[in-house]
């Protein structure tokens, strides 16, 4: 991050802030722009695309700098710990996404079998079941990530009204989308790289049996 | 769904001993049922028993949890929990499974019965972790679900002991603290409790959601399963499951993976093994799935278990939606073997899979260039530019490029890339990395884990092998095949396969319907032959008069007077032989329906006087503006405003008949006549053709044989029928137009504004352009079929819209005993099939 990105932050209010942490979390926002986040535009923080705004590079390297826990922090090492028993979950949430989305066969999944989908649904319960836990010792360590529960159940909640979207969509606070986040969030927190985080998550999941 | 549960004890069921008894799934459940067709079959299962859904209660209340473990203990010749006379270890499983297929029965407990605290000897680690991770699984819902130690307790302990073997101190701890009783050490009393802990967890909420969704009775009983589990050393046992046939291609071939080791309550993070890998090969598999496809007459499945020297078959599936490829091949197969009957055979494919099998593919010509090979992550084709960020993917879809995103990885903060993209290609990760899991959300095309592309991000390329591509270069992604080619590559509709092809020759055998289909150009015509069409039913003659022509009609409609007119027509005459020409050659000797002019003035029309060629022009246009182009001048209305029209048309098709008659083709030509309301319009127009038929016959030599007949599309033409027939040989039904014209509906209009509110809000189940509404245009049509054979019983009837190939509307047809459905080309085949389903019945068998 250079000095005048840096600067520039500094003069971006509490809101600007949360809003532009959230916008690393999340990607992306459509619609828009946040009045809040206008600071941050002209800092190079952030760039408007037609409907999308999107950090850039410095705007991320920002947010992490901030979300990014002390190596020496004492909490570091029970939310290491925590997050290695989260990243096996979260292959299998991957993995339930893609059945959701695609029936055994390679065929897209058009949710026309009730059987079919109440399996995959009856499956969500025992990975929320496995994450539940964890997000209590995420909550208790790193009390930003403490709002992600009622997120993913609200997505759960939604889901079960009926709506199939709420499941795996991207481009809605879905089961799957929420999930992402508070993966992302928890990245930023350790620092880690995304290539870091795949490798770690390859070695916890072949560890897990055999 | 009710279900009427015997009462009758009906006691302890040995798995193959409930249909002597005169059981069914009612009482065994389905896996019961699964166990009775194994084992009458005279194939192999495990030692056990089925406690009937009368008898459940008796085994959660106690009473029954001895004489059940007794009775497996006999059956398997050893007790439970000891080490048997072939050096195994001898476990019990219990399972539940209800009266018809459910999703979200409570999980398997397979480690009752093991003295956790003093595994035998010599099984090995893998296997002494196996016993301990199965032995934790089953203990862990026990514990929470029959003695009432509190979840967060169980699951804190998941986190605090990594590996199984570390938390059964604890959790024996927690059930003598926290819980109701200690655990138990008497595999009769572990029985029992596992029985209660299945019943409530059915009784849970969730278990409640999963019925509540497949619209099952909230209080669907279960019967419970309980089998001997034989554990031997890691290498020679193992699990699996088996499909009958490969589902790429159809072919019968035993399809599947195992694992080794004991089989649990999941199979997270084990190795999945190729079933040609299995100790002592698939020969057994083999004879196993051909005698249940032969059987159920469905692609099957089996899951099974194996030790050193036995096989176990514990349960059979049916696909319940196998893809289009299996069922089509298994139809054939089975027709051939005999064991059904050809029709059966073209019953069991549906319309749905037609279609999939006709969806377009890329075309390959054997000379594309790879640019590399990954995993199939997510289906359909796309041919884009690449972009190598997610910014410049949004740059280049925002210049409105199509744009293939290729990047290592994806994460979250791509997604604006990836809205932006067509397809998109990554180097790893696999089917469930995050790039697949958002572009099947999103329906793109994605091929991922192509783990030879190397990104050089400075300089903008993407290398893999020899071949190396920069940013902004064109690619082809098949999201269905796992290939990325260089360069743009057409899609095309697949020719049938083998097995289809077979299926529509019989279906052809039991039609009644005639298909034919609706072809404007000789290739089409083409297509739609080598496809199956036994004719043309509707040749639009419209896109004679596009393009280059259009100037020429436009000096037709905007002309002066007769001269002009007749100049201009001139101008079009050798056009049109020429592609009538073409057309017939296609058709050969069958039969072929052209229709005269129609389309909507205003098609032909500059759009605003600006576009005019001249003043005049330009002043004609504007005088022309019709306010409902669609009700306006159009089709015959046209014709006789402009007289010099269908005379033209007419001597053009005519003359290009005696072209192709010279070459020893005569095709069945029937000409209509469009949008007549007034029989009239008919009579003019035949009269016309006469002459003209004439006059070409005497310039030729040749007297055309044709046939005249008309389009019914407006409801006034329906409600004429029978003066109609006094003129027309024929009669065919533009079923767009007189939807239209029946439910005073614009289709374009109604299309983007109205239809889909009208569906969400229920008024319309579908939208009456895509499947006919048999209550008034089909009571019209019922009508104009009524009167049209009491003028004249041998007239011929068809219908040429958009619903003569949509499967639901050809089964009205065929009740309305038309003689042929018309629909476009590569429907074909899918008109085939259905008219095959609308006559022989069960027609509406869910696909």
């Amino acid at each position: 991050m250079d000095h005048g990105a840096a600067t520039a932050a500094q003069e971006l209010s509490s809101e600007g802030r949360d809003k532009l942490t959230e916008l690393v979390v999340r990607g992306m926002a459509r619609g828009d722009l946040d009045p809040a986040l206008a600071p941050a535009v002209d800092a190079g923080l952030v760039l408007v695309k037609g409907p999308i705004v999107m950090p850039t590079p410095a705007g991320t390297a920002l947010v992490g700098s901030w979300l990014r826990l002390a190596d020496d922090a004492p909490e570091r090492d029970r939310i290491t710990r925590t997050f290695h028993a989260f990243l096996p979950v979260n292959r299998r949430l991957r993995e339930l996404c893609t059945a959701w989305q695609v029936r055994p066969d390679g065929s897209v999944n058009d949710h026309a079998d009730a059987g079919y989908d109440a399996d995959v649904r009856d499956r969500l319960d025992d990975i929320h079941d496995s994450v539940t836990p964890l997000l209590g010792r995420f909550a208790e360590d790193l009390p930003r990530t403490a709002a992600y529960r009622a997120r993913l159940e609200a997505g759960l909640a939604k889901l079960d009204d009926g709506d199939n979207a709420w499941f795996a969509s991207p481009l809605i606070d879905s089961y799957h989308t929420v999930w992402m986040h508070l993966h992302q969030d928890l990245i930023l927190g350790l620092g880690l790289t995304r290539a870091e985080d795949e490798a770690l998550e390859e070695r916890l999941v072949a560890g897990s049996s055999e | 769904m009710e279900f009427e549960i015997p009462v009758d004890d009906v006691g302890l069921v040995p798995f193959g001993k409930g249909t002597e008894r005169g059981l069914d799934e009612r009482t065994l459940g389905t896996r019961g049922i699964q166990l009775e067709l194994l084992a009458g079959l005279g194939l192999p299962v495990p030692a056990g028993l089925t406690v009937p859904v009368p008898s459940v209660p008796g085994l959660v209340g106690g009473l029954r949890a001895q004489a059940a473990l007794d009775l497996v203990e006999l059956l398997a010749g050893s007790a439970i929990g000891s080490v048997n006379d072939r050096g195994g270890l001898l476990l019990l499983r219990v399972s539940a499974s209800a009266p018809v297929e459910a999703a979200g029965l409570p999980p398997e407990l397979t480690g009752l019965g093991l003295d956790v605290s003093a595994l035998p000897e010599g099984f090995g680690p893998q296997i002494d972790a196996d016993l301990y991770h199965v032995w934790w699984q089953t203990a862990a819902i026990i514990a929470e679900h029959a003695l009432d130690v509190p979840g967060d307790l169980v699951s804190g302990l998941t986190l605090d002991h990594t590996d199984a073997r570390s938390r059964i101190e604890p959790l024996l701890e927690l059930c003598a603290t926290r819980g109701s009783k200690p655990w138990p050490t008497d595999p009769a009393e572990q029985l029992s409790l596992a029985a209660v802990a299945l019943a409530r967890r059915w009784a849970s909420p969730r278990a409640a959601r999963a019925r509540r969704s497949q619209s099952l009775p909230e209080d669907l009983p279960l019967a419970f399963h309980l089998e001997a589990v034989l554990a031997t050393a890691h290498n020679s046992s193992g699990y699996g499951s088996a499909m009958s046939r490969e589902l790429e291609s159809g072919m019968f071939t035993p399809t599947g993976t195992f694992c080794r080791g004991i089989r649990g309550a999941d199979d997270i993070g084990r190795t999945q093994r190729p079933l040609d890998e299995l100790p002592g090969g698939t020969a057994l598999l083999t004879g196993v799935l051909a005698e249940l496809e032969a059987r159920l007459k469905q692609v099957v499945s089996v899951t099974f278990e194996f030790n050193a020297d036995h096989v176990a078959l514990i349960g059979v599936q049916q696909l319940r939606r196998a893809p289009a490829r299996a069922t089509t091949s298994l139809a054939v197969d089975l027709a051939m073997r005999g064991v059904m009957s050809e029709a059966d055979a073209v019953r069991a494919v549906r319309p749905a899979h037609v279609l999939d099998l006709m969806y377009p593919r890329p075309r390959l010509t054997g000379n594309e260039v790879v640019l590399v090979t990954g995993l199939p992550a997510s289906p359909g084709a796309a041919v884009g530019r690449i972009a190598l960020s997610s910014d410049d993917a949004v740059d280049l879809a925002d210049d409105g490029q199509a744009v293939v995103l290729m990047a290592a990885e994806t994460s979250p903060s791509d997604l604006s890339g990836m809205v932006a993209a067509a397809a998109i290609v990554t180097s790893t990760g696999g089917s469930a990395s995050h790039a697949a899991v958002v572009a099947r959300g999103m329906g793109r095309p994605a091929v991922c884990g192509a783990g030879s592309l190397r990104f050089d991000l400075a300089v903008g390329t993407v290398t893999s092998g020899d071949v190396t591509l920069t940013a902004g270069d064109t690619v082809s992604v098949d999201g269905d095949n796992g290939r990325v080619y260089v360069g743009a590559i057409d899609l095309e509709v697949p020719d049938p396969s083998l097995a289809l092809t077979t299926v529509l020759l019989w279906a052809d055998d039991a039609r009644r319907l005639g298909v034919r289909a609706n072809a404007d150009t000789a290739a089409d015509a083409a297509t739609a032959i080598a496809l199956g069409a036994h004719g043309i039913g509707l040749c639009r003659t419209e896109h004679q008069f596009l393009g280059d022509r259009l100037p020429l009609i436009r000096r037709v409609i905007l002309a002066h007077d007769a001269d002009s007119e007749a100049k201009a027509l001139a101008g079009l005459a050798d056009a049109q032989r020429m592609d009538f020409r073409d057309l017939l050659r296609a058709v050969g000797d069958r039969p072929v329906t052209v229709r005269l002019l129609d389309a909507p003035m205003h098609e032909f029309l500059p759009a605003t006087a600006a576009e005019a060629e001249d003043e005049h022009q330009a002043k004609l246009v504007e005088h022309m503006h019709e306010s409902n182009p669609m009700l306006g001048v159009r089709g015959v209305r046209l014709a006789l405003l402009h007289e010099g029209l269908y005379p033209a048309q007419v001597e053009a098709l005519f003359t290009a008949w005696a072209d192709v008659a010279q070459e020893g083709i005569r095709p069945q030509l029937e000409v209509m006549v469009p949008l007549v309301s007034m029989p009239d319009e008919l009579v003019m127009t035949l009269r016309t053709m006469r002459r003209v038929n004439q006059e070409v016959a005497t310039r030729t030599g040749t007297l055309v044989p044709f046939k005249i007949g008309t389009m019914v599309e407006t409801p006034r033409a329906a409600l004429m029928a029978d003066k109609l027939a006094q003129y027309a040989e024929f009669l065919s039904f533009g079923t767009n137009d007189l939807t239209q014209m029946t439910y005073g509906f614009s289709r374009d209009d109604v299309e983007r504004r109205l239809l889909a509110s009208y569906i969400e809000r229920g008024l319309l189940k579908v939208s009456p352009f895509t499947e006919l509404d048999e209550h008034g245009v089909g009571a019209l049509m019922q009508i104009a079929v009524d009167k049209a054979r009491a003028v004249r019983p041998d007239i011929k009837l068809g219908i040429c819209g958009e619903h003569g190939g949509d499967p639901e509307s050809i089964v009205f047809v065929e009740r309305l005993q038309l003689d042929y459905v018309s629909c476009s080309p590569h429907r074909v085949p899918i008109a085939r099939l259905a008219a095959a389903h609308a006559k022989l019945g069960d027609a509406r068998v869910p696909a």
